[in-house]
């Protein structure tokens, strides 16, 4: 099995995929990460020593300064700790708080791949739009710290059009902080036409907040309930709530919240095939759902409602968001296309790959296809592939990364530990286009 | 207890000896075996048995009675395997196995000769790594300093950026597009991909030009003309921009361009079908003139001369009317046959022969002597052709009427009086022996035979009357279209009830 006609070669390469919502690790050559858990981190002053012990996972907390400690992984998370912060290392998907990156590093390491690093090659995803003094900082790292034999930073959106077996093609990646419109071509993103949106996850997370804080629905996660009552639809819920020994931060409550929202959000929210009206909302059916509380109620044209504003943002009624900036996801689509190259644009046309955890909202890609559609030249061909499975539209820019490090070819593209020692940080920007 | 025996590959025979090499390959199954089936299993050698002979005068019946059963004992039980139990002895792999190995390997394709772990087959330990062979790269020429002051210097671009631009070319591989995206516009210029090709491929052929390096000048001179592909760029972002109004007017366009084209050559064909049956009319009649001085005078002549005339009347460009075969089959035959109608004429015109002989008074089988036989052929012929030329007759004036309605509709007022026009003199034109249907047309000139010249020209004008108006018709609205529907139907229905 080691000629061309398969084409892979096992190097024991590690592959990273850092996203705003959730760290993917794993071995590459794998169809699906070893790792997925939240890309926040708990962040705990470190006073006294005796507290890590309450969950019974003292090694998930680890200590990596004197003053700070940092909590990873869904478990620890969710349990309530005093004076427990949550923090998060990337801002505008590039990493911002090198000790909270470092440690979750550490925590991968430990925990999941629970290998010595140096044995391993290791493959980073990276934004499109990073920077080159982050891109060097991390290189440093990662050489410097884990001592990793070598080293590749790829752009997330490439990754994503070879899990999609394209190399080129124009990649929707809606994410939790952004949807970005990024275009592929021939295995390089074109950095000058790359188009970004906050309308993202996150965004669809504050609608729908807002959406229940205006029905006076309490949001409440279950960590938070003592006990409660099967109550009828629509009726007041009868809980009782539990009482923290000691206190929880808000940044700490807020998490939880989201976590909610965002499970809302995931079982009820819908995007509708056309244009939001008035008639076409009331045929739809209405879906049930029951908060932590008790209280359950259906939801009809509402959940269509919600997450409208993605493709039209002129219907964003909330405070502190300027819906004449926002671009839907239709026109971030369109303006990349158009700021190519004439020469490319059918190609990126009929390669729009859609991924991103929020691709997965109920109808998201029907509808995008349909704005897509109107807005295309007739003589052009619009195709949009998305993958069916929700893990590879999560996972995909991980899958491309696994795909690649663990191609025969792809072995003389590592930047070695030597290449680095001999050339410095500034390799990186040579090496990894 | 043999059967035991068996399974656990004994002898069945505690006496025989231990089983030699070449039995033991013989028991063991090879994948072949069993692919190409049990039959052609080599079966295991009997051991000799001595055979006892059939004496002199014994019945052969009693010898198979005593011996035959011995050697082959019946089954109790058919059964298609021959070995049961035994066969399973299945060795698929051909030789052992080849072992893999974790281990070091260095990349040729690499520069910096890093040492990667990888699992390889132990035997290939020590080979180059396959996949350096897929590592191709595009050869970009280098320029030297003095070669670029003397040849390559360009107003447009400064050296720094000449060189940049090099080097993205051997890092990219000649991807232009990618090349212009991570050109540095800000320290170089604004450089479009036109720009960076047109110098890069200027440059490549002055190299190739100047060095005598065979492997410079061998390569053919690229043709990069920048002009062209801005022009081209520029088209095709225009395509590109179209609203879809735009594009839909277009396509609107085109359609109705091949509906007037189409109409235009529907047309063309009416009339030229017009024409070939008037001139049909005229060289009939024309044709029967002479025909008849020619029969009276040579009323006695030979068959063969006959069947010559018959060869000269074939050149006569094709007659409308019925065209009735030669007899030329031999033997004998009734002249009566030669009255019968064609398998080619329509039902419709049997029906209307029948009708107008009906009318008058000639009955449907005359007597068949050789000249009624020609006659009545003659005037049969003459009756279908009047029919086409009635039927022809009628759709023109149809048509007429309805473009008449249709110009009236788009130009009120504008029709123009002329008396040739109005379908009633073109009735007079079209059927001067017709005396019954145009009672009321007696005024027009009787004697108006249709002159191919006179007629030619009153196709082409309902050709031109025809076309004409198509291009007004694109900017009807659908209201009025509808509204000359209307005015066409109910004409349509005057004329049945007529």
């Amino acid at each position: 099995m080691s000629g061309g006609v398969y084409g892979g070669d096992e190097v024991n390469a590690l592959v990273f995929d850092v996203g705003s919502f959730s760290v993917r690790a794993g071995y590459a050559g794998e169809d699906s990460p070893k790792a997925d858990f939240p890309t926040v981190v708990g962040v705990m002053e470190n006073k006294d020593e005796e507290s890590m012990e309450v969950d019974g996972t003292p090694s998930t907390s680890i200590k990596d300064s004197a003053e700070k400690k940092y909590i990873h992984d869904t478990t620890s998370l969710l349990y309530p700790r005093e004076h427990m912060e949550i923090g998060h290392p990337l801002k505008d998907g590039m990493i911002e708080d090198w000790d909270m990156f470092e440690s979750t590093l550490n925590h991968i390491y430990k925990r999941h791949i629970q290998s010595d690093s140096s044995l391993h090659p290791v493959l980073m995803s990276e934004p499109p739009w990073n920077v080159r003094i982050k891109r060097e900082k991390l290189t440093e790292l990662l050489f410097e710290k884990y001592n990793i034999p070598a080293f590749f930073l790829s752009k997330n959106a490439v990754l994503t059009a070879f899990a999609n077996s394209r190399a080129t093609g124009l990649v929707i990646d809606s994410g939790a902080s952004h949807t970005t419109a990024v275009p592929i071509h021939e295995g390089y993103c074109l950095q000058h036409a790359i188009m970004k949106s906050p309308l993202g996850g996150d965004f669809i997370t504050k609608q729908a907040k807002n959406f229940l804080a205006s029905q006076k629905i309490d949001i409440l996660p279950p960590t938070f309930i003592a006990s409660r009552e099967t109550v009828k639809e629509g009726q007041a819920p009868i809980f009782k709530r539990k009482e923290f020994a000691k206190g929880v931060t808000q940044s700490w409550q807020d998490y939880m919240i989201n976590t909610q929202i965002q499970d809302f959000q995931a079982s009820v929210l819908q995007v509708s095939d056309v244009p939001y009206e008035e008639e076409i909302i009331e045929q739809m059916p209405a879906a049930p759902y029951e908060f932590a509380t008790g209280y359950n109620l259906e939801f009809g044209g509402e959940r269509i409602q919600v997450a409208e504003g993605l493709f039209d943002p002129t219907v964003i009624k909330a405070p502190g968001l300027e819906p004449s900036t926002m671009l839907s996801m239709a026109h971030i689509a369109t303006s990349s296309v158009h700021l190519c190259d004439v020469d490319i644009r059918s190609a990126l046309l009929s390669n729009v790959i859609v991924t991103g955890g929020n691709s997965l909202l109920l109808g998201f890609t029907d509808r995008l296809q349909r704005d897509l559609s109107i807005k295309t030249p007739q003589n052009m061909k619009l195709k949009v592939i998305a993958p069916s499975a929700a893990a590879e539209r999560r996972f995909s820019s991980w899958i491309g990364g696994s795909i690649l490090a663990s191609l025969g070819t792809f072995q003389q593209m590592w930047l070695s530990k030597q290449e680095y020692e001999e050339m410095g940080r500034g390799c990186v920007e040579k090496k990894c286009p | 207890m043999s059967d035991v025996k068996d399974i656990l590959e004994w002898d069945i025979d505690g006496t025989s000896k231990a089983p030699t090499k070449e039995q033991e390959t013989v028991s063991v199954v090879s994948k072949e075996e069993i692919i190409a089936g049990s039959e052609k299993r080599p079966k295991p050698k009997k051991s000799n048995e001595a055979i006892f002979k059939r004496p002199e005068g014994m019945h052969r019946e009693v010898y198979a009675l005593l011996y035959s059963d011995k050697k082959d004992p019946p089954p109790l039980i058919p059964t298609d395997t021959q070995q049961g139990y035994k066969r399973m002895k299945a060795k698929l792999g051909r030789c052992c196995v080849r072992p893999w190995k974790w281990m070091p390997f260095t990349n040729p394709a690499r520069k910096d000769g890093a040492i990667f772990y990888h699992w390889r087959r132990a035997a290939e330990e020590g080979k180059d790594y396959p996949f350096a062979k897929f590592n191709k790269t595009i050869q970009v020429p280098k320029y030297t300093d003095q070669e670029y002051q003397l040849h390559l210097h360009d107003e447009k671009w400064s050296r720094s950026a000449t060189d940049h631009l090099f080097e993205l070319c051997e890092r990219f591989d000649a991807r232009w597009i990618v090349i212009e995206d991570r050109f540095d516009h800000l320290s170089h210029g604004k450089r479009s991909v036109e720009d960076i090709k047109d110098r890069y491929y200027t440059i490549v052929n002055k190299l190739s030009k100047v060095r005598s390096d065979p492997n410079l000048s061998n390569r053919a001179q690229q043709m990069y003309d920048a002009e062209h592909e801005r022009k081209r760029k520029a088209q095709l972002n225009r395509l590109f921009n179209r609203t879809t109004e735009q594009v839909e007017e277009e396509e609107m366009l085109i359609q109705e361009l091949k509906r007037i084209e189409f109409r235009k050559k529907e047309r063309e064909k009416k009339a030229q079908d017009l024409q070939k049956l008037i001139t049909a009319a005229d060289n009939s009649s024309d044709l029967r003139r002479t025909e008849r001085k020619i029969t009276k005078k040579k009323l006695p002549i030979t068959l063969s001369r006959k069947k010559d005339q018959d060869g000269n009347m074939k050149q006569i460009p094709e007659t409308g009317g019925i065209k009735f075969p030669d007899m030329k089959q031999s033997g004998v035959y009734l002249r009566s046959q030669k009255m019968k109608l064609p398998s080619s004429v329509g039902q419709k015109k049997t029906k209307a022969i029948e009708h107008l002989l009906d009318e008058l008074g000639i009955p449907i089988q005359p007597m068949p002597t050789d000249e009624i036989c020609q006659l009545y052929n003659d005037l049969r012929s003459d009756m279908v052709l009047l029919y086409e030329l009635k039927l022809a007759h009628a759709n023109c004036e149809f048509e007429m009427q309805t473009l008449r309605h249709r110009f009236d509709a788009l130009a009120p007022g504008k029709l123009p009086s002329t008396s040739i026009l109005t379908p009633a003199s073109l009735a007079s034109l079209a059927k001067p022996s017709d005396k019954v249907e145009d009672k009321s047309e007696s005024a027009t000139p009787p004697e108006a035979p249709s002159s191919p010249s006179k007629v030619k020209k009153i196709t082409e004008i309902i050709d031109v009357v025809a076309t004409t108006p198509q291009s007004p018709a694109i900017t009807v609205t659908p209201q009025r279209k509808r509204r000359q529907a209307a005015v066409e139907q109910a004409n349509l229905m005057k004329k049945i009830k007529k």
